[in-house]
């Protein structure tokens, strides 16, 4: 080929030429991709703002909830044509946070009809979602208007409440609160909230008059407690810290060791979003409530595994790879770089990590012998149960000297050891 | 180091209070280990071999008239010896070591300086206050309680040092007394194991029927709530009770920093009281509050989550805000009041401005937290989805139960991202 000039040889047409074909397939996918995020974006806030609206109303007139007060298929129109009205004649809140503006190829702003052109557009072209894959989009080509990054240059600023996406947001977030408001604090609980203040009295009372005869009982309780979160921190560093190598996305590689890591991070990350109450629940039912705390136990450790796993892990992936590299160019097999490069980096976070832990572990013990998981919690349970306030009085007073403690002697230890 | 500064200062003042603290809670940490290895064996004693029934063991710590001096000074002894004999772990805790004239102690110094210790420390620390850098026992027995370097120079292996085996002592005493107190039994979950499968595969196959449409079998609680609706009112008692605890925890965090207050002595005083409040309503967990207010206010209704959850919420970040006003640089709030600014004219233009990144990171890690207690603080009466999960569970509906977690999950799992990704972008 290389003797005769290249305008004489053929070349295969464009359309055929492989790499051409990906590399506009990858560009107006990333364009659909970007347009689709910011009409998600505004149909979701619209969408959001709507269902709220009818919540305020449906409870404070109905009595019922209602989250569209209309048919489905009106509360989609109304929703997508908003989205549109708001998209060709303003900037949208979607434009705004993917920091774009709709302006014509010159860079100039449109005029009305050039707008009027994009939301029709947008109707025959963006629905379908066939006028995305075309670069650029159909309803753009048809109005010559294009989302550009907007530059602030030669502008004056405008205040927040001038923008559309400002006053949407500022009324969003006034009728979430209106909503929230309407939801939680019915009249009844507001009347007895300022008329039955005197059911607490009591209880302020006790505080200042603590029951000595439950005093070495609770202290018993409380060393139960102590016990509880010491047992369960141990057994779950013993597991989540070779868990936290199997998780950590930087050691794990290759067709193997990806797939471990992310069933690893996921099936972490549930059992983190499970509160420890949640599974005292589960494992008392398990071992029946003869044996309260060690399912107390059970829930503290499956949940401080997951925690220690993704805070071991996380920090095992922000290490220091050069001094690896060093010690692994010595010749070191695997287990000594392991020794002489990734442990003196992770050792003391480590263990500040299982102090935070177990600090956290004390706290949530005495909240899961609220569910019956053992400890002073139960007792403590027990008696705000049976209105017994001078008692309660008591161990709240415990608690709080106990959690006091912990958390000075754990912060103190983090310290020296940071 | 102020003591250091003060004895340069004023060479007649030489009593070095830190290093005396230091030795004291050095000591006190060996004779409360002692104390712990005491109890641990009376405890074995008495779950291996009956002296005591179990639980009068527990409540009252029976002991003979004459046991509790002999444990006190029994421990005490222990604790003198392991100090004087070896390196103990309260003096490795600490740096120290005993040395001699510049050389390891010899057996018979070590054994002198233990005896004599009695005589100078006991006599309520008699040799310690006539000399506090080299006590009696220490210049009598000549030897020297020496502050070791920081990283401290390798002696030999830590498993065959003192400290070490004892560290090693301590780990294996808790978990097996902490096995034996709450009375760990793994055979349980094989024996029941049966039980155990049968919720968790009921749970994995959830009920959805009631996502949308409430529920029938609440119409004879007078409720009409479905999964989706509780999700929402979990949602808005999240929402509402970090907006109101942020907008309170801003103002109060101010009255709770040293730099903003400490210019005179009612400040101090304010200053204080807000830190000592912060605190005492931060060790009273969200669900202890919910009980609370739930007493107060009505059982079940969302009214007394978001009061629990609000409560909380201040104390916690009205600690966390005052502290980062803790933190700032004070260069900007000089040159406001160099420019005459008032003390309001100085929070607005010189410290809200640098704070202001990590209140708004703060109060969405709070209102992540808000949103993992609030789905679980229905259990003490604060409503929300919790309300549903118990209700369910109790009723031994176990794929309900199923569909709620799943549920929360999703909740949790939105949330934290939401909020991870919104301070990723203010950091």
């Amino acid at each position: 080929m290389g003797r005769y000039p290249d305008g004489l040889v053929r070349q295969p047409p464009r359309w055929l030429d492989r790499r051409a074909i990906a590399d506009a397939l990858v560009l107006r996918l990333r364009g659909a991709g970007q347009r689709l995020a910011i009409v998600f974006l505004d149909l979701l806030a619209i969408g959001i703002l709507w269902v709220l609206v009818s919540y305020i109303i449906s409870w404070h007139f109905h009595h019922v909830i209602a989250y569209s007060l209309v048919p489905w298929w009106a509360f989609g129109l109304g929703v997508v044509e908003a989205a549109a009205l708001w998209e060709s004649f303003g900037r949208s809140l979607g434009h705004r946070v993917a920091r774009r503006e709709l302006l014509t190829r010159g860079g100039t702003f449109p005029n009305f009809s050039q707008r009027l052109r994009h939301f029709l557009g947008w109707h025959l072209f963006v629905l379908p979602l066939v006028g995305l894959f075309f670069d650029p989009p159909l309803h753009e080509r048809l109005s010559g208007l294009s989302p550009r990054s907007a530059s602030m240059e030669g502008r004056t600023p405008v205040p927040w409440w001038r923008t559309s996406s400002g006053l949407f947001v500022a009324i969003f977030l006034c009728v979430g609160i209106a909503a929230a408001v309407s939801v939680t604090m019915d009249k009844e609980s507001l009347t007895r909230l300022f008329t039955q203040a005197g059911r607490t009295v009591k209880f302020w009372k006790a505080l200042f008059s603590p029951d000595t005869s439950i005093l070495l009982p609770s202290i018993r309780d409380l060393l139960v407690t102590i016990f509880m979160a010491v047992i369960a921190t141990s057994f779950a560093v013993v597991v989540a810290v070779p868990l936290s190598f199997l998780a950590a996305r930087n050691l794990m590689r290759g067709p193997i060791g990806r797939p471990i890591y992310t069933v690893l991070r996921g099936a972490m990350s549930i059992m983190r979003s499970i509160e420890p109450i949640v599974w005292a629940i589960i494992f008392l039912v398990w071992v029946t409530a003869r044996r309260a705390p060690f399912a107390g136990v059970l829930a503290l450790w499956v949940h401080s595994i997951a925690d220690l796993t993704k805070l071991y892990a996380e920090r095992l992936e922000s290490i220091d790879p050069g001094l690896v590299e060093a010690i692994a160019s010595t010749g070191a097999g695997r287990l000594q770089v392991l020794r002489y490069a990734v442990v003196p980096q992770i050792i003391n976070p480590y263990i500040s990590f299982t102090l935070y832990r177990w600090d956290i572990n004390i706290r949530m013990a005495t909240v899961v012998g609220v569910v019956g998981g053992g400890g002073i919690g139960q007792r403590l349970y027990f008696y705000l149960k049976n209105l017994a306030w001078q008692q309660a009085g008591t161990v709240m007073i415990l608690i709080v000297i106990l959690v006091w403690a912990i958390d000075y002697l754990s912060a103190r230890l983090r310290a020296k050891l940071a | 180091m102020t003591s250091d500064a003060a004895a340069a200062v004023h060479p007649k003042a030489r009593v070095d209070w830190g290093a005396l603290r230091r030795r004291f809670l050095s000591f006190l940490l060996d004779w409360m280990i002692w104390g712990y290895i005491a109890y641990g064996v009376m405890y074995f004693l008495n779950a291996y071999w009956w002296t005591v029934p179990l639980e009068r063991f527990y409540t009252t710590l029976t002991l003979p008239s004459w046991g509790w001096p002999l444990a006190i000074l029994g421990t005490l002894e222990m604790a003198v010896w392991s100090r004087n004999l070896g390196r103990s772990l309260g003096l490795r805790a600490f740096g120290y070591e005993v040395w001699g004239e510049d050389a390891a102690p010899t057996p018979g110094q070590r054994v002198r300086r233990a005896l004599l210790w009695h005589l100078s420390v006991l006599p309520l620390g008699a040799g310690l206050w006539s000399s506090p850098e080299r006590p009696w026992h220490d210049r009598l027995a000549g030897t020297e309680l020496r502050l070791l370097p920081s990283p401290a120079p390798k002696r030999r292996k830590a498993f065959l040092s003192q400290w070490g085996i004892m560290a090693l002592l301590l780990v294996v005493l808790t978990i097996w007394l902490g096995w034996l107190i709450i009375k760990i039994d793994l055979g349980v979950l094989i024996r029941r194991g049966d039980e155990g499968a049968r919720i968790w595969l009921e749970m994995l196959r959830p009920d959805f029927r009631y996502f949308v449409r409430p529920d029938p079998v609440f119409e004879l609680r007078n409720l009409s709530f479905s999964i989706l609706d509780m999700a929402v009112v979990t949602l808005f008692m999240a929402l509402l009770s970090t907006i109101l605890g942020a907008t309170f925890a801003f103002p109060l965090s101010f009255l709770g920093a040293r730099n903003v207050m400490g210019f005179n002595s009612i400040g101090w005083l304010v200053y204080f009281v807000m830190r000592g409040l912060f605190n005492i309503f931060r060790s009273i967990d969200t669900m202890l509050w919910a009980v609370i207010f739930a007493v107060w206010v009505l059982w079940g209704s969302p009214l007394a989550g978001v009061l629990a959850l609000t409560v909380h919420t201040i104390a916690a970040l009205g600690k966390l805000y005052s502290e980062q006003v803790e933190g700032i640089d004070p260069g900007p709030v000089e040159a406001v009041a160099a420019a005459g600014g008032s003390r309001i004219e100085v929070i607005r233009y010189a410290v809200i401005p640098q704070v202001a990144p990590s209140f708004w990171a703060f109060t969405l890690y709070r209102w992540d937290i808000n949103v993992r207690m609030s789905t679980v603080i229905a259990l003490v009466g604060g409503g929300g989805i919790g309300d549903l999960l118990f209700y369910y569970k109790n009723q031994g509906d176990w794929p309900k139960v199923g569909a709620v977690v799943m549920v929360i999950v999703a909740i949790v799992w939105a949330m934290d991202y939401i909020s991870g990704r919104l301070r990723e972008r203010i950091a």
